[in-house]
Formats: structure tokens, sequence, C-alpha cells
């Protein structure tokens, strides 16, 4: 076994010394056999040529010995690699266009894949992740994965004291705090974190402490642990950070300690800048604190169960606990069947060891189907290259002959093809990790919004090495294959003699070439679809009348809590700024309101009517809004019937409403609305006062684009019923809205210096709720039109391929007599065959796959007939277009040339 | 092949032509070794440890490479032969018998 080894050994790092030792024996044997024929009297030449003949093909003898060695796989991989790299280096356009389509296909694979590793397959990089579980609360009508992971904080109180299965457990909650005290805000991600939100995650300070259970006490005062980015970005790494004082919100807190690198929170696509306690909180709320709110939901839980319970044991004692926990945290106000309901519902958990993420509900489908998308992109790629190799391989016919009548064997050119091939997709590798890194920092600030900034700890792991090796070599020998088995499938006579082959022979030559193209073809137009129909989509969607008029509208939030103007006073102060903002130049009007559209935030309750067939239970329910009498206008929201809000509707006068179409149709279906009454629902025990409608509203969008546009009441700002942080401040303007950003931060801070000023754009709120829709328009458009752009690099190869081992034939058919026209017309039929059969395919392809997109659509049927119509129709087009470039050389073969060169 | 191979060298350390040539001669010319395939032949023996090389000097004073069984090979020899003898007798006797 030794011994073999060594020899082995032996003959892969001594290979020059094997190899003339083998020649000099070969030699000297040869020379004793013809001299022993001399000796029995013949001439030298005839005993060499007795000696040849008996001892065969030295070569042969000397591969084959080779062979025996067995080390040959490697050493032959070596010389093949080297061999490639020559070869690959004689075509330099040829291996440079095989490597970029590789290197763009492989790159857009792993950068997906990394996106998808990163969202939903990695890890937190916490101690133990895989023990982890979420607490949910389950209602009889969901399942555990459905259940709602929110809870309030006295049930998260009564929990964390009642629970007696977890080694630890935490809650937390993300928010945003603004840095800067006054003027325009400055935001950092914050986390709400219980006192054992460290401990159990297993984290260790980078400096100072962290949280404890003793930070996380009623009353506490503010404390807050930094995370390592923001220490090094904010205060760039210095230990004096530690103990100084940080404003969050307005508040001092006092930063205590940094938490370890590579710790980005538990949320995926956040990343939090500073953590502090859940008492904290109350430092915020004022008189109404969410410590002891109970249906205020805005915490999640999770946990690590104890060792040595089971799954079975973990789930039996929650089911235990769970009425107890709800009994003692039961809303007091809530009607008496949901109060019945809430009681019922059951604390389950699921495993949370790769973090939470709405990033990740929203955007697994897109991601899957960006996934989907790629891999077609690389399938065309290899199709590509595999139809060029092809090409390559009837030039390179010569070379082939020549090394197997030299004595290697087909398995052995193969293998020399197969490495030529893995090595022009390994280098696209290479090259296309860079893509790769490029293009996910593309990708991750295309799924950012100004409001909503997507962090992604994108480093390359072993799972994304090896899935982008992993794709190489399957690419390598997807496209190797083919041409690889079709060209060393030579016959050496014809081939030695130079002579084009038979006519027989190219049919049967050509044909992997046109099914190449022909599934070319066919996954362009799937890619052409998909593509067509996000577009198609997203411009529904952007085009879709929304209500309003998102250009040239500035929304400014101004929060007079945090500047700590006494609620009485605030309204007042409002409608100042209000005022003189309507003052300043470029201004056209000006509007106030608690919520803005399309904001992700939502006011709502249940209507009565006094009507017997009103709407009741889940139907009743409407959506509201306050605003100041200047809103509609400046929002460009026309007013159909009855008048607008004025001056005249204060917090003494009646009770008013304007209300949109559809409330109207959906309350008052057969009587004019104005001046019919309605009271939004009351609390148990309690009164509500009838509001009159006193106006009607075209329909407007109230959360989102995609939504069958829901009821909605307007009220008027001097009547809302309790206190809000919500404040939005609307300018219409008559330039580009940023033009007037100093102008009113100048204005605003002449009347009060504290106030955190927040500026965007309506159109930006509305364009930011569309990133999924972009997204997918964005890059199917990119991979659709690269697709194509393949495919018609793959069919103009490929017939250019055909045309030249035709020459001969359209030589001497032109010599007969043919007019070029039937020349051109026997080219253009074979293309025909091809594309139609390709667009056949893939029709049906498509037909069966966009069924997957159809819930990501908006506005139109996946079978949509423009859009198939519209891809079929572009796709044919080009692909007659690459087929008549080379169908038109074809019509202009010189007869003499091309019978010249049989 | 292998067990002529083997049988030749017994006696003696010899280098490839001369191995040729011996079981030419011992086979009374009746076998006649396809000299290409003489040399992945030894090689393979030499892997397995059956036989071993080294360089010599030849008769007529020239570098040759000798090769000598090894005590594994000589084993190996023992067996085959007595495979093959076994083998052989049962072949004669089936032809003596019909």
């Amino acid at each position: 076994m030794l011994n073999d080894l060594l020899l082995r050994l032996r003959s892969l790092f001594r290979k020059e010394t094997v190899e003339t030792e083998l020649d000099e024996e070969l030699r000297f044997h040869f020379e004793n056999q013809v001299s022993k024929f001399i000796h029995s009297g013949m001439t030298p030449e005839e005993a060499r040529r007795r000696a040849r003949l008996e001892f065969g093909g030295m070569e042969q003898v000397k591969e084959e010995h080779r062979e025996a060695r067995g080390v040959n796989l490697i050493e032959t991989l070596f010389l093949d690699i080297r061999y490639g790299f020559r070869i690959l280096g004689r075509t330099p356009v040829i291996t440079l266009v095989a490597i970029l389509s590789l290197a763009l296909g492989i790159g857009a694979n792993t950068a997906i894949f990394s996106l998808i590793d990163t969202v939903m397959l990695r890890m937190l990089p916490v101690n133990k992740p895989e023990e982890l579980m979420q607490v949910r609360l389950r209602d009889q009508r969901s399942t555990s994965e459905e259940a709602n992971p929110t809870f309030t904080n006295p049930l998260w109180e009564q929990l964390r004291n009642r629970q007696d299965v977890f080694s630890g457990v935490f809650a937390w909650s993300t928010s945003r705090f603004n840095l800067a005290r006054g003027g325009a805000v400055s935001y950092a991600n914050g986390i709400f974190a219980s006192g054992e939100f460290f401990s159990t995650l297993g984290i260790r300070p980078a400096a100072g402490r962290l949280i404890v259970a003793s930070d996380d006490q009623r009353g506490c005062a503010g404390v807050t642990v930094l995370s390592y980015g923001f220490w090094q970005d904010h205060f760039g790494g210095a230990q004096t950070a530690v103990g100084s004082t940080l404003s969050l919100d307005n508040h001092s807190f006092e930063i205590v300690g940094v938490s370890a690198p590579g710790f980005y929170g538990v949320d995926v696509g956040n990343k939090f800048d500073v953590a502090i306690p859940v008492c904290a909180a109350a430092l915020f709320d004022g008189k109404r604190s969410r410590l002891d709110h109970r249906s205020w939901w805005w915490l999640m839980i999770i946990g690590r169960p104890k060792t040595g319970i089971s799954g079975d044991q973990l789930k039996a004692r929650l089911e235990v606990l769970s009425p107890q926990v709800s009994a003692a945290a039961l809303p007091q106000n809530w009607k008496p069947k949901d109060q019945q309901d809430f009681l019922k519902r059951t604390f389950v958990t699921t495993p949370v060891a790769t973090g939470t993420s709405d990033l990740r509900r929203e955007f697994k489908q897109p991601l899957n189907i960006l996934m989907a998308i790629v891999g077609l992109v690389l399938l065309i790629a290899c199709a590509n290259i595999a139809s060029l190799m092809l090409a390559r391989a009837a030039a390179r016919q010569k070379e082939i002959a020549v090394r197997k009548a030299l004595g290697a064997s087909r398995a052995r050119l193969i293998r020399q093809l197969l490495t030529e091939c893995v090595l022009l997709s390994s280098a696209g590798a290479v090259l296309g990790i860079l893509f790769a890194e490029w293009g996910n920092a593309l990708l991750v600030r295309y799924l950012s919004t100004a409001r909503n900034k997507v962090f992604l700890d994108l480093s390359l792991d072993w799972r994304i090495l090896s899935f982008t090796a992993t794709v190489a070599i399957f690419t390598g020998f997807l496209f190797g294959i083919v041409p690889a088995f079709r060209s060393t499938r030579v016959s050496l006579t014809s081939a030695m003699k130079g002579s084009q082959t038979a006519e027989g022979e190219r049919r049967t030559k050509f044909r992997p070439g046109k099914w190449i193209v022909a599934s070319q073809v066919a996954l362009s137009l799937v890619l052409l679809v998909a593509a067509g129909l996000f577009l198609r989509s997203l411009a529904k969607l952007a085009t879709l009348d929304i209500g309003f008029d998102r250009n040239n509208v500035l929304i400014v939030r101004a929060d007079l809590n945090v500047a700590k103007v006494p609620e009485e006073q605030q309204p007042v102060m409002l409608e100042q700024i209000e005022r003189q903002l309507q003052a300043l130049p470029g201004v056209v009007s000006v509007g106030r309101s608690v919520l803005t559209p399309i904001s992700n935030f939502m006011w709502n309750d249940n209507l009565q009517v006094d009507s017997p067939d009103a709407p009741t239970g889940e139907n009743a329910i409407a959506f509201f809004n306050f605003i100041s009498p200047g809103y509609f206008q400046t929002m460009r929201t026309p007013l159909l019937a009855g008048r607008n809000f004025n001056e005249r509707d204060t917090k003494s006068s009646p009770h008013v409403a304007v209300v949109n179409e559809t409330l109207v149709r959906k309350f008052f279906p057969k009587v004019d609305a104005v001046g019919k009454y309605f009271r939004v629902e009351p609390e148990p025990g309690q009164t509500a006062p009838l509001i009159q409608i006193v106006g009607i509203t075209k329909d407007a969008k109230y959360q989102s684009l995609r939504e069958d546009t829901s009821a909605t009441a307007f009220f008027p700002l001097a009547q809302i019923t309790e206190h809000t942080d919500f404040n939005s401040i609307e300018l219409r303007t008559a330039t580009r809205p940023s033009v007037l950003v100093p102008a009113i931060q100048e204005t605003i801070s002449g009347l009060n210096r504290d106030i955190p000023l927040e500026f965007h754009t309506l159109a930006e709120q509305v364009d930011d709720s569309l990133v999924q829709e972009r997204l997918l328009a964005t890059l199917s458009i990119f991979f659709g039109g690269l697709a194509l752009l393949l495919a018609m690099i793959g069919l103009y190869g490929a017939l250019s391929y055909l045309v030249t081992l035709r020459r001969a034939e359209f030589g001497i058919r032109l010599a007969l007599g043919a007019l070029p026209g039937s020349i051109l017309s026997l080219v253009m039929r074979d293309v025909a065959v091809v594309v139609v059969g390709g667009l056949a395919g893939g029709a049906l392809l498509s037909f069966l796959a966009v069924r997957l997109l159809q819930k990501l659509l908006f506005g139109l049927s996946p079978h949509d007939p423009l859009t198939i119509g519209t891809a079929i129709g572009l796709l044919a087009a080009v692909a007659l277009l690459a087929g008549y470039l080379p169908a038109r050389r074809a019509m202009r073969v010189d007869p003499m040339v091309a019978l010249r060169y049989e | 092949m292998d067990l002529l191979i083997l049988r030749t060298l017994a006696l003696e350390a010899l280098h490839g032509w001369a191995i040729s040539e011996r079981i030419h001669q011992i086979s009374s010319k009746v076998l006649f070794v396809q000299q290409g395939s003489l040399y992945p032949a030894l090689h393979r023996l030499e892997r397995k440890g059956w036989i071993k090389a080294r360089w010599g000097t030849s008769e007529n004073n020239r570098r040759a490479k000798f090769y000598a069984l090894t005590t594994q090979g000589r084993k190996q020899l023992e067996l085959e032969e007595s495979t093959w003898r076994k083998l052989a007798a049962a072949v004669a006797q089936i032809l003596e018998t019909t």
C-alpha cells in the first residue's frame, strides 16, 4: 500500500524523471529488438520496421503506461488545465464573451442567492440560535405560524413572572428615536429590550456592560446600550463614550455599554443602533403609558427553553399558563365577546433560529421568483456557450482527430474538453462573485426607502461560496457535455482529409444546435412574458387614479410632544404654523391632517347607522382621518357634494364629517347621504355623539394602492376625540418641493426651536409603497433583455455555423442556377422552424409558469393576451433579424470559392 | 500475462526486453508477448508491490531497468501457480474423460 502510494507520488512530483525513465526503458527495448533482428540477418531498415511493427505505437504504449501509473487523473488534470488555458487564450474574443455571459449569469444567481441566504436561511449570530423559540398568541382560527407575534406589556409581565419553562425569556420592540434636539430630525434605529435580552441571546459587551434585569424596572432612569457599528460611527469607538449621555427623542439616556460586533439585533433587515430597557417607554408616553396599556400590542417575545424540556412539555405547560396570564391582563374596556375570545387564546411557540423579519414575509415570494428568473438566465447563457462550443468543436475537428490518432482515448478527450468548460465557468464564477457583491449593494439600496433603511449582513459565507462553486461546476458540465460527446465522435479518415462531412452527418451534427437554440427561445419567452406582466402591473399601479395628486406635495411632520409643548397648546401652535407656512412664497396651499395616504398608518372603527339593513360587525368598518379645511384642496381630492369643513366647525359646534363615495355606497346605498347621521361605535357603557355628513368626496386610496378603496370618513381636526402624536402638514408647492425645506425650517424654528422636523414628498411616500413591484419589474426587465440578447447571439452563432457547414452545398446550388433568394428562403426556413418551435414551447411553459405570479400582479390576469402577444412578437422579430444576417451571407456565397475550398 | 512475468522473474532479475525474450523462449516460441503491452503490465505489477525495479547495467553495458520479484510477489506467484495447475488439471481431466 505504502509502496503504491510512494510510486504514485513519485510519478506525480517527479514527472520529468519518470517520463525520461520510461522513454529510456522503451528505447532500450526497441534497440535490443533491432539488434536482435540485425543479428538474424536483416538489413537495419528492415530490422527497425519489424521492431516497430511488433512493438505497436510507441506513444500508445506510453499513454497506456501512464494510465497504469494511476496518478493520471490528477496529472492529466493539470495538463488539461494548462492546455485549456492555451486553447481558450487562442480565441480571446469568444472566451471573453463566454466568460462575461457566464459571469453575468452566475453573478446574478449568487447575488439573489445571497439575499435569500441572508433573509431566509442564515442563523442569528447568537449563542445556540437553534434553541430559541418565539412565543405567539394563537386564537382558535389561526395556526401556530399565523399566530399573532405581538403582546401588550401587561401580558408580557404576567408571562415573564409566571413562566417556569424558559431558562431565559425576553421581550423586545423596535422603534426609532430622534437623536437631534430640535430642527431636522436624525433618526437612530432603537430597540426596547427587556432585562434578559442580551443574557438570553448570549451577547457579550464590547465595552462597558449590557442591559441587565435591574435596569428594566418600573420607574427606571434611562440607560442605553449602543451597537458596535453605531459606537464606531458616532463615537469613533472611544472608551469615553461609556458614561456619557445620548439624547433620544429629547430625553437623556446614559450610555452604559456597547454590544459585541456582528450583532445587529434579532430582526433581519434592520440593525439596531441603540437599545433601551422596556421600562423606559414610560418616559416617552406621558400620562397613558404603554407599560400599563392593555390593548397596545407592541412587544415580541423570544425564549430559550430549559434544557430537558421537550417540545410537548413546553406546549402543554404554556397551554396551562395561557388562561392565567390572559385573565391577569384582560383589557377591561373590551366588549364581552372580544374579552371571551381574548381569554381563549393560547401561547404557542415557533422556532426562531433565523430571527424575525418583515422583510422575509414581504419578499419571500419575490425573491423566489427572482431566483427562478436568474436561474433561467443562467440556463440561457449555458445554452449559448454550448452552441458556441459546438461551433468551435467543428473548427477543432482536425486537432481532435490528430489526438485520437496519436492514441488519446475518447474518454480522455471528453475529459479534456470538459476541463476547458469547467475552466470557463470557474473564471465566470470568480468574476460573477465580484458582480454579485456589486449587485447586492445595489439591490439592498433598492429595497431601502427614505424612511426605511434596509440593512442586511451580506458578507460571503461558506454557503454562498459553495453555492457558487456548485453552480460553476454544474454549468461547466451543462454546456460542455453535449459538445464534448459530439465533437469526439469524429471519423478519422474524413477529418484527416480535411474534407467537409457528408450530407447526412451534417444534418445530425447540427441537430443539437437547433435544439439548443429552440430551448433558448422558449426560455427567453418565459422571461419576457414575466417581465411584461410585472411591467404592466407596475404601470397600472403608477397610473392608477388614486384620488389625490401626489406630485408637488411636501409632507412635514412636526412632533410637538418631543418639543414638550403642552397638549392643550398644541392645536393653537399648529394652526399658527399652518398660517405662517401659507404665507411663504412658492406655497400654493397648506393642509394639516393626522394621517397621510399610503403611510402604513391607519385609524379605523365600526360605524353605526340608524337603518335596518346597515352593515354590522366587520362589514361596518370605516377608516378615519382628521383634517384641516385646507386638506382636500392641497391633496386635490375633489368634493362631489355638500361642503368642505370651515373655521365654524369647532370643538363645541355639532359634529360633522365628510365621507367618500365608497362609504356612501356601503352605508347609504339608496338615499342622498348629505345631511344624514352616523355614530362611531362606542366602548361598552359609553355613548358616542351623532355625526352629520356634510360633504362627499371622490374615492382616494388610504393604505395601499392595491386596496379596493375602503370606506373613509374625514373629521375636522378641531373635533378630534383623543390626543395623538401624529401630525402632518401638507404643502402644495409651485416648484420642486425640496426647494422649500430651508424656508419651512426657518419659519417653524422661529416659533419653537425644539420642534423636530421630518420632510418627505407625497410622491416619495407613494413610490415607497411600490418597492416590491418596482424591484420585480426592473430586475425582470433587465434579465428579460439579457435573455433576449443572449438568445439572439445564440441564434446568430448557430446559424452562422450552419451556413459554414453548408457552404459547399450552397455553392453547388448557386452554380447549378439556384436563385440567391431561394437559398435565403432555404436558410430562413430553418430559422422559422427553430423559432416557431421555441415560441410554441415557450408559450406553453409561460402559460404554466405565470400562474405562480398571480398574487404579485395588479389589475391584469397572468394570461394577459396583450403581454404574451407582445412578448411573442418581439422575440420573433428579434430572432428573425438574428437569423437573417447569416442567411444573407449564405445567399452571397461565391460558388467558385466554396467549391475550391472542398 | 501476470503469471508469465512473475514466473520469468522467479529465477533472476531481468529487464523488460529480456523478459519478453525469455517468455518467448521458454514457451517454446508458442507464446508471444505483444511487446507494447508488456510495459504497462510491468508497471501495474510494480504498483501492486509484487515486483520491484532498479536501474542496473545490461549485458551490453547500457543502463537498463531490471525487475525482480518481491517476497509478496513470490507468494503471489505460488498462489497463482497452484490455481493455474488446479485449473489446468481440471481441464485436462475433462478432456481425457470425454
